[in-house]
This record gives C-alpha cells, sequence and structure tokens, in this order.
C-alpha cells in the first residue's frame, strides 16, 4: 500500500467516524421528536410510576444534557446503555446476539448468492443464446421480481408445511435453511445476470481476441482473463449487499421467527425503546460505511488502473 | 465439459456449506413429556413484580408458587386453591375496619435454589412489588392492603413474616377478590438476595424460583425452556416434564408451526384464516371467553352539535350524550363479529365485558341495564337492526337537518376516527365509517402508529377512537375505576378540559345507606366520588349495586360505545390432553399428556 493509498483510508475513515456521528445526532433528536413513549401502553401507568421510570432512566434529564451523556458513554465506555423494554438486559448484549444470527444466516446466504450467481452468470455469458443461458435468464429475471416475502411464503408453504421436510421456525438448525434460501435467491440472481453482462462484455474486447489469436486456451482465456475482469461490477454490488444482508433482513426474520437483529431494529422503534433504537442505528450505520469503504479499497485490488483518492 | 463440471463441484460445495451451517439441535421431537408452544414474541420481562402481560403472566405461572393458584376441577370448571400457603384462611374484621389474613406456609416449599421459601421472602416480595417506585405495571394491584400508597415510595404495606412459616397481611377492607390477587404473578414471592441483581431475571443462571418449573434456558427472542422442578411438593401431578415456550409474533409463522406439527399449542393465528381454520381444524381451533371488551371512545369535550345549535352546559353535555347513543344505535354488531373480526366473539351491549360475575354469582351483563326485553343497555339481536336504526334517525332529527328524500343527515360535523395500524381495526373502522355515511354523517380515517396512538388517545387529540380492555381479575371494579378524572386511562377526557366544569350529573345513593346526594354535580363530584364509595364498600351486595350504578352512569354518557366482548382464540392440538386456561388468558401446561 502506498502512501496515496494510506491517506485516501485515513480519509475515508475519518469521513466515515463523521456520518456516524451524525447518523446518532439525527436519530437522537428525531427519536424524541417522535410521540409516544416507552412507558406507554393499552394500561396506563400511573403518573408516578412514569416519573420512577423516567428518573431511573435518565429521560427526566434536558435532551441536550442525554445526547452529551449518551456520546461521552458510547466513546469513552462503548457503553450503549440498558434497553427499556426487554427490562434487565443491556443493548449490547441483545445487539450481539442478534448480529450473531443475522451475520450467521447473511454470510452464508452471501456466500451461496456470491458463488452460484458468478458460476451461472459465466455459463450463461459462454453459452450465449443457447437452451442454457435462455433457462438461467428466465429463472434469475423470476427471482429478481420476486420480492422475499412471497418467496419465503411460497417455500414455507411447501417445505415446511405440505412436504414437511423444514421446520418452520428459523431459531433451529434445520430451520436456518429456508431463511439462507429466501435470503440468498435475489442476490444470486442479480450477480448472475452481472456477471453474464460483464462478461459478455469483457469477451467482446480486443485483448481476448488477441488471447485467442495466439492460440491461448479457452479455459485460460475465461479464468486467466474474462472472469477476473469481469468482477469488478460485481464487487460494486457486494459490499452493499453484504451491508444489506448481514444486518437482517426483517421481512425474512419476521417470516420464519429468526432472532436476528432486523426484528429487533424494526420492534425497538415501535416501543420507543430509546437505547434499543440508537444501538442498532449505530451498529447498522457502522458497518454500511465500512462495507462501502472495503468495496472502494478492493476495487484496487482487482483493478490497479483505479486510483484511489 | 469442464465448466459443467466445476459448475457441479461448486454445487456440490455451496450445498455443503449450507447443510454445514446447519448443524445444532435440528427441530424438536415432540416425546410425550415435553410440549413445544408459542404465546407470543419474546416477553418483557418475567420478573413477577414487572410483568404486565398474558403471555409472561403463563410463564410465572408455571415458575412460581404464589398462595394461591388457578386449578381445574374434575368437572372442568376453574377455583383457586392454596399453593404455597396450607389453606386460604378467612380474614378476621378489626375494630377499625382493617381485614387481617393469617397464612402458614406448606412445608417443603424450596428455592431452586435449594433454600427455603420463608414468609420473609414474601413480604420482601409484596412490598417490593406493591411499591411505586419498583415500576412495575401493576403494583397498583396493591391498593387493597393496608398501608398501601398510589405516589409515595415511601410507604410500607401493612404486611409482615411473624416467623419463618407465618404471613400474616392487613387489608384496608375485606374484598372479595382477595384470593384470586393472590393467585396473580405480581403477588408471588421473590427473594431479596436474587433480586438485587437487575438483571436477574434474564438469565437462567440467575433465576431463582419456586414454582413447578425452573427456568432451563433462554435463547432470547428464540426460546424460552422450562423444566419440571423435581423439589416442588406437588411434582408427583405434574405430567409434563418440559414445556418450550418458542417466540413468534408472527401470526402467519405460528400457523406453519402448528400445521406442520412442530408447536402443540399456538395462541395466534391469522385473523383472515379464521373461518377457513373453523372449518379445517374442528377439533383443534379454540374461541373461549376472555374478560374484555372491544369499544369505540369518544372525546367527551368534542363538539358534535349542528355549527347552529344554541346549546351550552348541561343542556348541551345531555344531547351530545344522547346523540352519541343514537350514533351507536346504528351500528350493527352482529356483522362486525360475522363479517370482520370472526373470532366467535359476541355483540356487546354493556361496557363491563362478559364473564365478570355479579353479587350472587351470575353474569354481571346480564344484570346490566333497566329493560326487561333485552341484556344490556340496548338489544344487540339481529331483529332489532331496523328498530334501533328507527330510533337513532328519530332522535338524531331532534338535533339535526334531515333530507328525508336522501336520507341523510346535511349538517352532522365531519369527525375522524383514529385507529392503531392493524388490519383488523382497520376493516372495523371503515364498517362503522360506512354505517354512519349511510345517515349522512362524515367520519374521516386516521391511522397512527401504536405508540403515537396511545399518546394521542391519552392526551385527548381525536374525536373518535378505537379502544379495548381486557381484565386484570374478576371484578368489574377494573373496567369502572379507569373513568375517574385522575386515571391513566381516562382517554375520554371525564372531568379534564372543558368537561371538568360540566355540572349535568346526579348522583343518589341514599337508598343504599350512604348521605351521598348531589344534583347537578360535575363528574368529579359525582362518579369519583362514587369509585371511592365503592373502594371502601365491604358489604358486598350494596358494592355490586354500586357498581352497576357506575356502569349506568358511564352509559349514559354515550362515550363508550360496545362493539364486542373479546374471546381468546388459539389452536390446540388434539393430541394434547390435561390442558386448561383461565379467564384472564392464562394457559396451563403442567398437567398435560400427549397421545400420538
Amino acid at each position: 500500500m502506498n502512501s496515496k493509498t494510506l491517506l485516501y483510508v485515513v480519509k475515508r475513515v475519518l469521513l466515515a467516524l463523521f456520518t456516524v456521528w451524525v447518523v446518532i445526532t439525527v436519530t437522537f433528536f428525531v427519536m424524541h421528536a417522535v410521540p409516544g413513549g416507552p412507558f406507554i401502553g393499552e394500561k396506563a401507568t400511573t403518573p408516578a410510576v412514569q416519573a420512577a421510570m423516567e428518573a431511573k432512566y435518565g429521560l427526566d434529564k434536558p435532551l441536550l444534557e442525554q445526547y452529551g451523556t449518551y456520546l461521552k458513554d458510547i466513546v469513552t465506555k462503548f457503553d450503549f446503555g440498558p434497553s427499556l423494554k426487554q427490562r434487565g438486559r443491556m443493548v449490547i448484549d441483545i445487539i450481539a446476539d442478534g448480529m450473531k444470527t443475522s451475520m450467521k444466516l447473511g454470510l452464508i446466504a452471501a456466500g451461496v448468492a456470491t458463488l452460484i450467481g458468478v458460476v451461472l452468470g459465466a455459463v450463461a455469458a459462454l453459452r450465449r443464446n443457447k437452451v442454457i443461458d435462455r433457462v438461467i435468464m428466465v429463472i434469475t429475471t423470476a427471482f429478481v421480481s420476486m420480492p422475499s416475502f412471497i418467496i419465503g411464503a411460497l417455500l414455507l408453504a411447501l417445505f415446511s408445511v405440505q412436504l414437511r421436510w423444514l421446520p418452520a421456525n428459523g431459531s433451529t438448525g434445520a430451520g436456518l435453511v429456508l431463511p439462507i434460501i429466501t435470503l440468498a435467491l435475489y442476490p444470486m440472481a442479480y450477480i448472475t445476470r452481472l456477471t453474464r453482462s460483464s462478461m459478455l462484455d469483457v469477451l467482446g474486447q480486443d485483448y481476448i481476441r488477441t488471447a485467442k489469436a495466439k492460440g491461448v486456451s479457452g479455459a485460460r482465456i475465461i479464468f486467466g482473463h474474462a472472469l477476473k475482469n469481469s468482477l469488478i461490477p460485481v464487487l460494486t454490488y457486494l459490499g452493499p449487499m453484504l451491508a444489506y444482508i448481514v444486518t437482517g433482513s426483517l421481512v425474512v426474520e419476521q417470516i420464519f421467527a429468526v432472532p436476528g437483529i432486523g426484528r429487533q431494529f424494526v420492534s425497538s422503534i415501535t416501543n420507543r425503546d430509546y437505547p434499543m433504537i440508537m444501538g442498532t442505528t449505530i451498529i447498522l450505520a457502522a458497518l454500511i460505511v465500512i462495507m462501502n469503504l472495503v468495496t472502494d479499497i478492493l476495487y484496487k485490488v482487482v483493478d490497479p488502473r483505479i486510483t484511489l483518492e | 465439459m469442464k465448466i459443467k463440471k466445476m459448475l457441479a463441484m461448486l454445487l456440490a460445495v455451496a450445498m455443503i456449506v449450507s447443510l454445514a451451517a446447519c448443524g445444532g439441535n435440528g427441530g424438536t421431537t415432540a416425546s410425550a413429556t415435553s410440549i413445544a408452544v408459542c404465546l407470543a414474541s419474546e416477553p418483557d420481562t418475567i420478573d413477577p413484580a414487572m410483568n404486565s402481560a398474558v403471555d409472561g403472566a403463563t410463564m410465572l405461572a408455571h415458575l412460581f408458587s404464589g398462595l394461591a393458584k388457578w386449578a381445574q376441577k374434575d368437572d372442568g370448571t376453574l377455583e383457586i386453591v392454596p399453593d404455597a400457603a396450607k389453606e386460604l384462611v378467612e380474614g378476621v374484621e378489626n375494630e377499625d375496619g382493617t381485614v387481617t389474613y393469617t397464612y402458614t406456609l406448606r412445608d417443603g416449599m424450596k428455592w431452586s435454589d435449594g433454600q427455603d421459601v420463608t414468609a420473609g421472602d414474601f413480604a420482601y416480595a409484596w412490598q417490593r412489588a406493591g411499591n411505586v417506585g419498583t415500576g412495575g405495571d401493576y403494583y397498583s394491584m396493591f391498593a387493597v392492603v393496608d398501608g398501601y400508597s398510589e405516589d409515595d415510595p415511601d410507604a410500607k404495606l401493612n404486611i409482615k413474616a411473624i416467623d419463618d412459616k407465618t404471613f400474616e397481611v392487613t387489608l384496608a377492607n375485606a374484598v372479595s377478590y382477595w384470593n384470586e390477587l393472590l393467585a396473580f404473578p405480581v403477588f408471588f414471592p421473590v427473594r431479596e438476595d436474587v433480586v438485587a441483581n437487575d438483571s436477574w431475571a434474564t438469565d437462567p443462571s440467575t433465576y431463582v424460583c419456586n414454582g413447578m418449573y425452573t427456568l432451563d434456558s433462554w435463547d432470547h427472542n428464540s426460546l424460552i425452556t422450562l423444566k419440571k422442578n423435581a423439589n416442588h411438593p406437588d411434582a408427583d401431578e405434574v405430567t409434563m416434564d418440559t414445556i418450550e415456550f418458542y417466540l413468534s409474533d408472527d401470526a402467519n409463522n405460528q400457523l406453519s408451526n402448528f400445521k406442520n406439527g412442530e408447536w402443540l399449542l399456538i395462541d395466534d393465528v391469522p385473523t383472515n384464516e379464521i373461518s377457513v381454520l373453523k372449518t379445517e381444524y374442528p377439533d383443534e381451533f379454540f374461541t373461549v371467553g376472555q374478560i374484555g371488551t372491544y369499544y369505540v371512545c369518544w372525546n367527551i369535550n368534542e363538539d358534535i352539535l349542528p355549527k347552529d345549535s344554541d346549546l351550552t352546559g348541561a343542556e348541551a353535555e345531555a344531547a351530545k350524550a344522547e346523540i352519541r347513543n343514537a350514533v351507536s344505535l346504528l351500528l350493527d354488531r352482529n356483522y362486525i363479529i360475522d363479517e370482520i373480526s370472526q373470532g366467535g366473539e359476541l355483540p356487546a351491549s354493556s361496557f363491563v365485558a362478559m364473564g365478570m360475575t355479579d353479587a350472587d354469582g351470575s353474569q354481571f351483563y346480564e344484570n346490566a341495564g333497566s329493560s326487561d326485553e333485552y341484556v344490556g343497555y340496548y338489544d344487540t339481536s339481529a331483529e332489532a337492526i331496523e328498530s334501533n336504526f328507527k330510533s337513532a334517525v328519530e332522535t338524531l332529527k331532534k338535533y339535526y337537518d334531515y333530507d328525508e328524500a336522501e336520507g341523510k343527515f346535511t349538517n352532522f360535523p365531519s369527525m375522524t376516527y383514529l385507529y392503531n395500524t392493524s388490519e383488523g381495526h382497520k376493516a372495523i373502522g371503515e364498517y362503522i365509517q360506512s354505517a354512519l355515511a349511510n345517515v349522512g354523517i362524515t367520519l374521516n380515517m386516521e391511522n397512527q402508529e401504536w405508540a403515537t396512538f396511545l399518546n394521542t388517545r391519552k392526551a385527548g387529540d381525536y374525536s373518535i377512537a378505537r379502544n379495548g380492555w381486557l381484565a386484570d381479575y374478576n371484578d368489574p371494579i377494573c373496567f369502572l375505576d379507569m373513568w375517574t378524572t385522575a386515571s391513566g386511562n381516562n382517554d375520554v377526557q371525564y372531568g379534564k378540559g372543558d368537561h371538568a366544569d360540566v355540572k349535568a350529573y346526579s348522583l343518589d345513593l341514599t337508598d343504599l345507606g350512604y348521605d351521598t346526594k348531589v344534583e347537578n354535580g360535575t363528574w368529579a363530584e359525582t362518579y369519583d366520588v362514587l369509585i371511592s364509595d365503592i373502594k371502601s364498600c365491604t358489604d358486598t351486595d350494596v358494592r355490586y349495586k354500586l357498581m352497576h350504578r357506575a356502569e349506568d352512569m358511564l352509559m349514559a354518557t354515550g362515550c363508550l360505545t360496545p362493539i364486542y366482548y373479546y374471546t381468546d382464540k388459539y389452536m390446540l392440538s388434539k393430541s394434547v390432553k390435561g390442558f386448561f386456561s383461565n379467564p384472564l388468558g392464562y394457559k396451563y401446561f403442567m398437567y398435560c399428556t400427549i397421545e400420538k
């Protein structure tokens, strides 16, 4: 890594920290501006209980003071505070639990999607306009257009309710199979199409023709030249996809009752669980920022012509 | 060819990767001594003092032994029987009117870590749960105990542990539902050294309980497993060794798990599947009574009189009450139940729900209202739809211009119906909208997300809002004391804002032996007084009569428009025997067996 690249990385990291700070600030104040609070329910508590709870969690202090305390605790202690809803649990533990599941699910799904997507895309490009290309294109078009709640519900109805091969509950071991497939189908189809068009583009380039003319073997052309160069667009997609898929998909987690971070994120907002909203937002924002940074750096690894500045 | 080979290999690798991820316990096998069920998603808490949810209460009823518990008799009916107490003693009345109960604890009651359960544990737990500073929603259930304070965290309840086995509690006055309260989770014991740890109730390693089960594992947001406590004195009666509470709030997911046989009981079903489930699973789909009312509430301060009306004060209030009661008659509750909610609910003609018993053991709602021809405050039968409609229109004609040709009122101010995001609430709102549009009344729909909705309704920023109430215990007071001026649940805004000065209410209790006689008083001078009389009344017959008076007052305002009495809908596999649930919706699995 040369000094120019290093400088670039440092700059990007600083920018990332700034972004996260903006996210924290905006979320904090918007969240408190929304009506409703963490301690109200269908059955109202008395004002005395309300006051006792607010005092316990420091919600009775002026908003700016709460904001200051919150920032300080995060920076100095990495302390996200206790959940207001899941009483007695710390936000960081809840997030860690959820992330563990969502990460496992997301990484496997991303791996499967990338592997199969690249292979299918390459096959389709090499067999352009042949039957296999057509079949792959039809299937991937279908998967790209079908929203995950439809795919999830279909898989559930077929494999879980009808055939009873797999459990409908995503919290047990075998139960993870269906959510993984549901999560993987869209990115897989997308990567297939991306790889195919990029590969077709590369295959038409002069240097491929030159290589063919020089008598280089087919396999070498494909794996040595074409595939590597056609992966750049795929890489562009990979970063955001990973961030999206790893941070949990609410829909998939809901359908299969997966104890992931996506459900926590949404329910924290419904519950006005302030520390949970902050915690999940910060972690998810940080992840997305990091993924984007990593993607940008990876560009350079794949394509030395790109300069980072 | 090479490509194909590689493709095959890659696919194989991908499959292995995904299979490798699926290690673990690989689903549940329902053996005869283990049951997998799903009530709801992750409970907010399973600390007895903090819990206020039905699913949490079900778990607590398995994990703890309070002084009393719910039990099923041989004939299937339910009763309250002693649990940690040797017997449920009668109270002894003191000179000052307070009543003292002295309980002796059973021998052999132990905490899950082996220590003995003492009277001191009960005394500590009650002081904690009944204290406003603890922050539990149900601390006010201790209001019947002498020494209780609604807002002073330093107040001490009049309870004491005389020795390790003897526990004494003094009530401000006798209440008929005292034994039932003893079976309520907020009255369960906890040990001081255990709850000193703030997060004791989130981890099995720190969760010490004294019930028929212990907390074996808690995979947060996924699964809670209870194991039979072999040291419990009643362990011999417990037939179910393991209970797995799966945590999911998605009704469709619950149903899938029920259909494929993984979960043997689910407590939620998708609303749009109900009619299908009823025919497809006649032996496994259950609707049971639940003490609760689904209703619509009106903001009492909302001006619904025509713009040119010159009525003011008590006259205006009386007119508005009459109008609201007339609008209530425009609704066909049978249509809502049969076509929209479809859960076997019953049309409601009173606010206090079905299931509440009256002084003589009959149903409170059957004695409500004053008509000899129908039950409650109006006739909900299908035959009465037409006459209800006619009488409503006649009443409204007194106040609004009516276009006879169109059959519509022309100057009824438009109103807004507030509801929280849910297909079911929306559908009911839309029905009400169409029923009112039928006579020319415009009702706009406003949908708000749950927490915002609660805030808006509480603050009284609405004209009409969807509402519902489920009882915590079998006494009508829990439907009535929520409408006092200061109550946090007073969504109607009785006695608040402009209504605080409206002198439109009369109360005469002299026939029941009270001095109270108010003519044209405010809400605070009448209803609030009536509720406090009820709370201090020790004569059961009189007390129930007072409660009927309170409901009469509420219904006369027309601000509460009951729609239906709730039912609890759940699916239970027919292989499960020995299951029962109580009117509060708690479900009991300890005596279950599974027949293959």
